[in-house]
């Protein structure tokens, strides 16, 4: 009887998973690098600019998928525009 | 004998706009003159844009950027920003070095002269914060610094 009690209900479900955007999976290069750019301007604020928060901070590689180099590359460039007032500090 | 070697820079100078608007000849013979006191030859001077500032730079809430490309010793060129600091009309200075720059990016269209054209300037940067916020809300990945603001 006891034995009874600790049979299986059925095959266990699998857990919901978030769709992921197929591109992001699928592209295995950062943004600058599929351009093939070797030099990001900071007075294009245009680009520098998305990758910014709405608060001015700068987005973590995980978010913008940037590649550790072009990282450090986007860094200095919004630095740069942050100093002659193309970019904002914070908001 | 000691031979000077001269680089190629590339110089952005923040103005007042009210100031360039009401003397721009003025405001460029300033800027020549900080830069051949100090032995540079200006390949190109230009406009680059006139815009508001993302936050106040000594009160003045707009700017005009003049943008210049110059060959100079690498030992002036503290002289030259020094200068600029000195200067009240010259509010923010930033030389880089241009020797990645190709004869086509010094003869680039400024954001300035593409207003002239009626040709497509990019947004300001408010607006351009805007959409990329828009976006995020259809994006399904994770942002841990999205979530500390």
């Amino acid at each position: 009887m006891r034995s009874q009690s600790f049979k299986k209900k059925g095959p266990n479900k699998p857990m919901k998973r978030k769709k992921r955007r197929e591109n992001t999976n699928q592209q295995n290069q950062c943004r600058f690098c599929r351009s093939k750019t070797r030099y990001i301007d900071y007075k294009d604020t245009e680009i520098l600019g998305k990758l910014l928060t709405h608060r001015g901070k700068i987005f973590s590689r995980k978010r913008s998928g940037n590649c550790a180099g072009c990282q450090r590359k986007v860094k200095l460039a919004i630095k740069r525009a942050r100093f002659m007032g193309l970019l904002p500090f914070t908001s | 004998m000691e031979t000077v070697t001269k680089r190629l820079y590339e110089g952005l100078f923040l103005v007042d706009s009210g100031e360039a608007a009401a003397d721009w000849q003025g405001i460029n013979d300033h800027v020549k003159k900080i830069l051949e006191r100090s032995e540079a030859e200006i390949v190109k001077m230009s406009k680059w844009d006139e815009r508001p500032l993302a936050y106040p730079i000594l009160g003045r809430k707009r700017g005009t950027y003049i943008l210049v490309y110059f060959n100079a010793p690498s030992g002036k060129l503290t002289s030259i920003e020094r200068d600029a600091q000195l200067s009240e009309r010259v509010l923010r200075i930033l030389i880089l070095r241009g020797d990645h720059l190709t004869p086509e990016d010094i003869e680039k269209d400024t954001p300035a002269v593409r207003a002239e054209k009626g040709q497509p300037v990019s947004a300001p940067v408010e607006k351009i914060v805007e959409e990329a916020i828009a976006e995020d809300k259809d994006d399904e990945i994770l942002d841990v610094d999205e979530k500390q603001d």
